[in-house]
């Protein structure tokens, strides 16, 4: 684990060094700041709508980061050959990958939670008292960052083209959200085969509406199950992405 | 069966088993098919599949304000005095997010009270709809029954009923000066003139104060105690 350790460490801090992490974050500050002078416009509902902008905001900032950071994560180190250097240490592949993956989410959080306690701050200086929970609300984005950065790395591998991967990301994020219009066309579909494909499709791809709480915060908070339910699909997805990018990235000959 | 693809099924199955418990429990959201037809689809029907239907609700609530308010130019009767869009763009922000409780409350209150405008069947229509949809707001079942002692000619009951709900943060802000107008209309100056003095006080409705002003002028003239 301590080579995880060190791989986790390095990748973190090549992160944070980053200047498009660094402008993605001020932009999501900006992004918020924003939303104090569109927020007027809704009268009664600005408390609302500041809280439904900067989480939107929050949430968009940390997918393009996390796609952007994962799909050069490992293709740039080939490019490079800078991953025959890693390689030729005792580093086994699959600690790679891990160290990897985890130190972008790691530094992808930090910027979440950075743009999350600067939104909550105005929230709270505008005497916030909304329904439902903020962190819950910032740990879902965070859930779902989690599972599109291990996606966009499996994409990365399967298509070596960053370009594709990235396409293939936000294609795989707009139908994250689209499950339960997915289960409305399957319904519609005449054709038995249709609907299982449909289905069968909708079910592999993430189902970004489980943890789409901050549009659904105004009927309170869930219970400990659905949380629990939440986080082990959470967990089975990125497991699930990352064991298959150790399958592909193990068959790789560099 | 190598040992990459097992943690990958066991991750699979983990998510799969998962998605049982969430799917059941999951927020309910009317599916965009069931949208009102607006010029605004495209905008509603992107943002929501971008995973930001509240967003997209908001931004719904702003163009029935501004609808409110002046008129909309992507819709032919913009600016017009009676709003026959209205009912239909309430209806388009509560179908993007069915648990938005003050636009059901705003939409009811211009239909049902706002001069001019008079579609009480209209607001008995999107009060039903927030009784199905979002079934926690308490002010939707009384603003129903206000409706109904209106249509039954008795607004003594109608006036009681409102009023009883004007402390409560979740009214919308224009119910006192639309209830301040109906009492002014029906000569009762006194009831009248503290409506507008309280909304003088509140400076969540600085919009109205100029309006306020202009009003307690009139009713002081109008009022001898």
């Amino acid at each position: 684990m301590n080579t995880v350790k060190a791989v986790f460490d390095y990748t973190f801090r090549e992160h944070v060094r980053h200047k498009v992490w660094l402008s993605a974050a001020l932009f999501g500050l900006i992004l918020i700041a924003g939303g104090l002078v569109a927020s007027a416009l809704a009268q009664d509902e600005r408390a609302r709508m500041l809280l439904d902008l900067g989480l939107a905001a929050n949430e968009a900032i940390a997918m393009i980061s996390v796609v952007f950071l994962t799909v050069h994560l490992i293709l740039q180190e080939v490019e490079s050959r800078a991953i025959f250097l890693i390689l030729t240490h005792p580093v086994r592949r699959w600690h790679y990958l891990l160290g990897r993956f985890l130190g972008t989410l790691a530094a992808v959080g930090l910027g979440l939670a950075a743009m999350g306690l600067f939104h909550w701050l105005i929230l709270f200086a505008l005497g916030w008292t909304g329904e439902g929970s903020y962190l819950l609300a910032w740990s879902c984005s965070l859930g779902k960052t989690a599972v599109m950065g291990a996606l966009a790395l499996l994409l990365s591998l399967a298509l070596t083209s960053e370009a594709a991967a990235m396409a293939f990301s936000v294609f795989f994020w707009i139908l994250g959200h689209f499950s339960s219009e997915m289960n409305y066309i399957a319904e519609k579909s005449g054709s038995s085969f249709m609907r299982a494909a449909i289905l069968a499709f909708s079910r592999a791809a993430p189902d970004f509406a489980h943890l789409n709480y901050r549009d659904a915060a105004a009927a309170g908070l869930p219970g400990h199950r659905w949380m629990a339910a939440a986080l082990l699909y959470v967990v089975g997805y990125c497991a699930a992405c990352l064991a298959l990018s150790v399958q592909i990235f193990e068959q790789k000959e560099f | 069966m190598s040992r990459p693809l097992v943690a990958a099924a066991l991750g699979a199955a983990l998510a799969i088993g998962a998605d049982v418990p969430l799917s059941r429990q999951a927020a309910t959201f009317p599916p965009l098919s069931q949208l009102p037809s607006t010029p605004f689809a495209v905008q509603d029907a992107s943002l929501a599949s971008a995973g930001l239907r509240a967003g997209a609700a908001d931004i719904a609530w702003i163009q029935l304000l501004e609808y409110a308010g002046h008129g909309l130019p992507e819709l032919p009767e913009a600016g017009g005095p009676v709003s026959p869009s209205l009912q239909k763009l309430t209806m388009r922000v509560v179908s993007l997010d069915p648990r938005f409780h003050r636009a059901y409350l705003y939409g009811a209150s211009i239909l049902g009270w706002e001069p001019g405008v008079n579609r009480p069947e209209q607001a008995a229509e999107v009060l039903q709809e927030c009784l199905v949809r979002d079934p926690g707001e308490k002010l939707c079942p009384l603003y129903l029954a206000a409706l109904t002692f209106q249509k039954k000619g008795d607004p003594e009951r109608m006036l009681g009923v409102l009023e009883s709900t004007l402390d409560d943060p979740r009214a919308p802000l224009m119910m006192r000066p639309l209830l301040a107008n109906i009492y002014k209309k029906r000569g009762d100056y006194r009831k009248s003139l503290a409506l507008w003095e309280i909304i003088l006080d509140d400076e969540r409705e600085q919009n109205d104060h100029p309006r306020a002003v202009k009003q307690i002028t009139e009713l002081k003239v109008l009022f001898k105690p």
